[in-house]
């Protein structure tokens, strides 16, 4: 073991609102957060905000399989674009790639380009564990992660808000895991708000 | 404009290879920091310092001016030549010619400066050939004439000359704020104020190592960073470059008019995708050369027979864009589909354009 990784604080900080919604406040070190939302509902808005407090506070971060990142909403949700790697195309390697960054970066958004095998979650998942990275899995429920998650935000409803323009929309989470988050709860989060940040309905 | 003191150190403008000009600039840095706290330092050789606070408080604009003139006379044993106007451009050449600017006077003694103060040499030749001669007459023509004939640059010139910006491009070192800290022992402070862009540490190592790892297994481009620049829309204003490239680190996040307002879209596409937007009764929705939409639309098509159906839209914003050289007529509209996704298209040259999906 390197001596750096035992120096290192056991959690990632997040960010507001979900602070308030995870057992201990923070992404624990090792842990995998599955993000599910039906396309084009908020869902990698919802991962993209969860990467914004750790990320305005110094840590790297790599985003693996969005071919597209929104970089102004990103910018817009707080991310420090300074610290971000993306690999936007990973073709079949996205696991592969993924495995990769996990000694470089305290975070790793993953959207696997179709339905995850079961054998290449597991494995990253048991490396995540042991480099005390956090991963985040992007999935849709037509193509779900295959394996329980340590957190669990599930997108239920997204509505917007607009006037003259899209002003804000509201989705509604359903949070829940292993551990004290088992109960699991539903929360109304505003992602993105008129400043195209998150926050607390 | 707030009115400066420019002091011009003339023995400390060009660098000796023995280090004495960085410990002297500091040396003069800190003498002047004790009579006035904002004291800077713009650049090897020019001292800025606000004038009010400290005439203020000792009693007069002649006793700050003979206070900072001792000052450096005892520091590095040579008179400096000192200045006064309103921002920083015309201070430093108030300096240079050992000149007080009264104030709110500045805007004229900048109007009658030669135009070769711009430091361009085509401009000034061409601006001569039209009969211009003073920055004031290049302040006064049309920029959009300045754009039909000039770069970027020449319009950022232009600002200056009209007085909208107070200081140059090249006025100031960046990297000497830097440089000091690190001769006084500072290092931290910076590391920590720059991060990615001063002074390492092992994170970036170890994220620079990462980023290698997927580079020999996809291929160079395959790692790309992100960065922001100007533009209107969020398509314009994102720049993605393989990792490693040098504009990696190039950052721009100035005010930009008529940008399209947060929030953004969470996906922006690289290469936009044709798509047709339909009326109630199925005609194609065209965006007029006046900016307005010839019907309101209800549908849009991605490629048939994918079909869906607006509930909501706003727009259409329009921008246009580099009117000096090349029409270019597009405009934003922003829509809600009832499936509950959202969308930013783009109309351009009579076709409509996937931009952005708010996922």
């Amino acid at each position: 073991m390197r001596p750096v990784s035992l120096a290192k604080s056991r959690t990632v900080p997040l960010g507001e609102p979900w602070r308030s919604f995870v057992p201990g406040g923070a992404l624990r070190r090792g842990s995998t957060v599955v993000v599910q939302a039906p396309v084009g509902l908020g869902g990698l808005s919802l991962a993209l905000s969860l990467l914004s407090e750790a990320s305005a506070l110094g840590h790297w971060a790599a985003v693996v399989g969005v071919d597209d990142p929104g970089v102004v909403a990103m910018a817009e949700l707080g991310v420090d674009l300074r610290r971000v790697l993306f690999v936007p195309r990973p073709r079949g390697a996205w696991a592969e790639s993924a495995a990769d960054l996990l000694d470089g970066v305290d975070l790793l958004l993953v959207r696997p380009p179709s339905r995850a095998a079961h054998g290449a979650a597991r494995r990253l998942m048991d490396r995540v564990r042991e480099r005390g990275t956090v991963l985040i899995a992007l999935s849709e429920p037509r193509a779900p992660w295959p394996l329980p998650a340590d957190l669990f935000f599930r997108v239920t409803q997204a509505e917007w808000v607009a006037s003259s323009r899209l002003d804000a929309r509201y989705l509604t989470v359903h949070v829940s895991g292993r551990g004290e988050a088992a109960r699991g709860t539903e929360h109304v989060v505003v992602v993105p708000n008129r400043r195209g940040r998150a926050e607390a309905n | 404009m707030e009115q400066l003191l420019a002091v011009w150190v003339e023995s400390l403008a060009l660098e000796q290879p023995d280090g004495s000009t960085l410990r002297n600039t500091l040396s003069v840095l800190d003498a002047l920091d004790a009579l006035c706290p904002f004291s800077e330092v713009v650049r090897l050789g020019l001292y800025a310092l606000p004038l009010r606070g400290p005439s203020r408080f000792f009693g007069g604009d002649e006793a700050v001016m003979r206070l900072v003139r001792e000052c450096v006379l005892e520091v590095v044993g040579i008179e400096p030549k000192l200045g006064v106007a309103e921002g920083l451009f015309c201070a430093e050449l108030a300096a240079q010619r050992e000149l007080v600017v009264p104030l709110g006077s500045s805007d004229a003694f900048r109007r009658a400066q030669p135009l070769d103060v711009l430091g361009r040499k085509d401009l000034t030749t061409t601006c001569q050939r039209l009969g211009l001669h003073t920055v004031g007459a290049f302040a006064d023509v049309d920029p959009a004439r300045v754009g039909e004939r000039f770069n970027r640059h020449a319009l950022y010139l232009h600002r200056v000359a009209r007085g909208e910006l107070s200081e140059m491009e090249g006025q100031r070192d960046p990297r000497l704020a830097r440089r000091l800290a690190l001769l006084r022992g500072e290092e931290e402070f910076f590391e920590e104020q720059q991060g990615f862009f001063g002074q390492r540490g092992a994170s970036d190592d170890r994220a620079d190592a990462a980023a290698h790892r997927v580079r020999r297994r996809l291929g160079a481009q395959a790692v790309v960073v992100a960065s922001l620049r100007g533009g209107r829309g969020p398509e314009d204003r994102a720049t993605l470059v393989p990792w490693g490239s040098p504009q990696a680190n190039v950052r721009d996040v100035a005010p930009w008019p008529g940008q399209l307002a947060a929030p953004s879209p969470a996906t922006t596409l690289a290469h936009p995708v044709p798509l047709q937007l339909r009326d109630a009764v199925n005609r194609p929705v065209v965006l007029s050369t006046r900016g307005t939409l010839s019907a309101e639309p209800t549908t849009v098509i991605f490629s048939s027979p994918l079909r869906r159906e607006i509930i909501w839209h706003a727009g259409p914003w329009p921008l246009v864009e580099r009117w000096w050289s090349r029409h270019r007529r597009r405009a934003h509209l922003q829509m809600v589909l009832a499936s509950g996704e959202a969308l930013l298209v783009v109309a351009e040259s009579h076709r409509w354009w996937l931009v952005g999906i708010y996922d």
